[in-house]
């Protein structure tokens, strides 16, 4: 599973060094290393909605409030 | 016509509880190749140091901009610097060195240390020819100039530095060579050989200096590109033109924005690969494309470059935070202010709207601002600096 975040000027100043941070966190406690590859992307032109995350391609719009939640519905549940 | 530019600069600091300093440094430039840089040391300290030094190194330098020969000028100030009734002596000590076409200097030395030049690294022994001018010893010299030639040269406060505290007897022109040499490497600019050893010299007096101590390096290096892009184009059919021209340039190139850093990509046929490494917790992390040597976030990083040049003009801080972090500001400072002699900006004026919000501090005015203010400070560094719109 491929998830990238946007680290562009935007979504910089809404959070995204917490949501990568939370992410990485959340990733290596349930040992998802091998099969979920965080990566960052600059700019995915959805500025007004940021955080933007891609999960596979598919667009979310993700704060470092819902990061926890998402990470849940959008990633575990999906492995 | 050669690629090669001068780097000077010069540090000073006053003798313990004075106000006021009483060496003084002049520089002018003849055109863009030529230069005459002037170091006087008034005797004494204080307003009376600081006037006589001020006239002094003013009086050569305004001969010398009008097209004086060198022993014209010496021959003036000699005559016109009056001899201290108490003391005996003239009132101001000087070294003057004048460049020409960054190929060769003339050096003219009364009564301050003996200029010291490192060449590949090592203490270079010049010749000086000693001529006696209006009853004043003064020693001339004639050289021609390498790529990474330092010519350090200082008040008489370098060499007393330390006396009867750290050291007995001050440390001497040799041990001053000596720390040079171990201690400079060629890809230093002036900058930080004249704050290195003034450094050194301040921590012999133990933080209070004894006399007024005064720094001047002049390197000899090649001039040296650095391209910076930030922005897409107004009109997006512009890319392309953009693209091709900012590529075609010599020298390294710096990318910054999101979109634009995308547009890049894609223009060279190559993809981003953004980092997520945090080196600053504020700093977006940096990015990587085939082909070009800085891929950064816009104006939050540009923004910390502009806070750092300018500390870097008030303060002469070499152990700075962006002489050592790898934040993508940091980098780009370090290009800009060491490596870069001459310095072209892209700026593309496309407007983001997303960034059009008055919460955030990223809009339009702000960008163009920063590219303004940005690159009058590299003037004043004396970076050769174009913008360009698109």
């Amino acid at each position: 599973m491929k998830v990238t975040v946007c680290i562009g000027s935007s979504c910089h100043l809404k959070g995204s060094r917490q949501v990568v941070e939370r992410l990485q966190a959340l990733i290596a406690e349930n040992n998802l290393k091998d099969k979920v590859e965080l990566s960052g992307k600059f700019c995915m032109g959805n500025c007004q909605h940021g955080v933007s995350v891609t999960v596979n391609d598919e667009l979310f719009s993700v704060s470092p409030e819902t990061v926890d939640d998402f990470f849940k519905t959008q990633i575990l549940s999906k492995i | 016509m050669n690629n090669l530019c001068t780097d000077i600069a010069y540090q000073s600091v006053n003798k313990f509880g004075e106000q006021l300093c009483g060496d003084r440094v002049e520089v002018i430039d003849q055109g863009e190749e030529n230069h005459v840089i002037v170091l006087a040391d008034g005797l004494g300290s204080g307003v009376k140091a600081n006037i006589l030094s001020t006239l002094t190194s003013k009086i050569i330098s305004t001969m010398m901009a009008n097209g004086m020969s060198l022993e014209n000028c010496v021959e003036t100030i000699a005559a016109t610097l009056p001899i201290c009734e108490v003391r005996k002596v003239a009132y101001s000590t000087f070294t003057i060195v004048r460049t020409i076409d960054n190929r060769e200097a003339e050096i003219i030395q009364y009564d301050n240390p003996m200029l010291i030049i490192l060449r590949d690294g090592k203490n270079f022994d010049y010749p000086k020819n000693a001529m006696e001018i209006g009853g004043k010893m003064i020693y001339k010299t004639k050289i021609e100039l390498h790529e990474n030639d330092f010519l350090v040269f200082t008040s008489d406060g370098a060499i007393w530095a330390g006396v009867g505290t750290t050291m007995n007897f001050g440390w001497q022109r040799e041990q001053i060579v000596e720390f040079l040499e171990k201690m400079v490497h060629p890809e230093f600019t002036a900058k930080t050989v004249s704050a290195l050893l003034l450094d050194e010299c301040c921590k012999l007096y133990g933080g209070k200096p004894g006399d007024d101590t005064t720094v001047c390096t002049v390197k000899i290096r090649q001039r040296k590109s650095v391209n910076l892009m930030l922005g897409p184009p107004r009109d997006p059919k512009d890319v392309n033109k953009m693209m091709s021209l900012f590529f075609a340039k010599e020298g390294k190139h710096i990318v910054c924005g999101g979109t634009t850093s995308t547009l890049a990509g894609e223009f060279l046929g190559k993809p981003v690969t953004t980092l997520l490494d945090y080196v600053d917790p504020e700093i977006p992390p940096i990015a990587k494309i085939e082909g070009v040597d800085l891929v950064t976030e816009g104006v939050i990083t540009l923004s910390r470059v502009l806070e750092q040049a300018k500390s870097y003009q008030q303060e002469d801080d070499i152990y700075a935070d962006w002489n050592v972090k790898e934040d993508g500001a940091s980098l780009i400072s370090r290009m800009l202010f060491e490596e870069a002699t001459d310095i072209n900006f892209f700026v593309g004026r496309a407007i983001n709207p997303a960034h059009q919000n008055p919460d955030l501090p990223i809009t339009f005015n702000i960008k163009m601002h920063l590219v303004e203010e940005l690159s009058e400070l590299l003037r004043q560094m004396g970076k050769r600096v174009k913008v360009s719109y698109f």
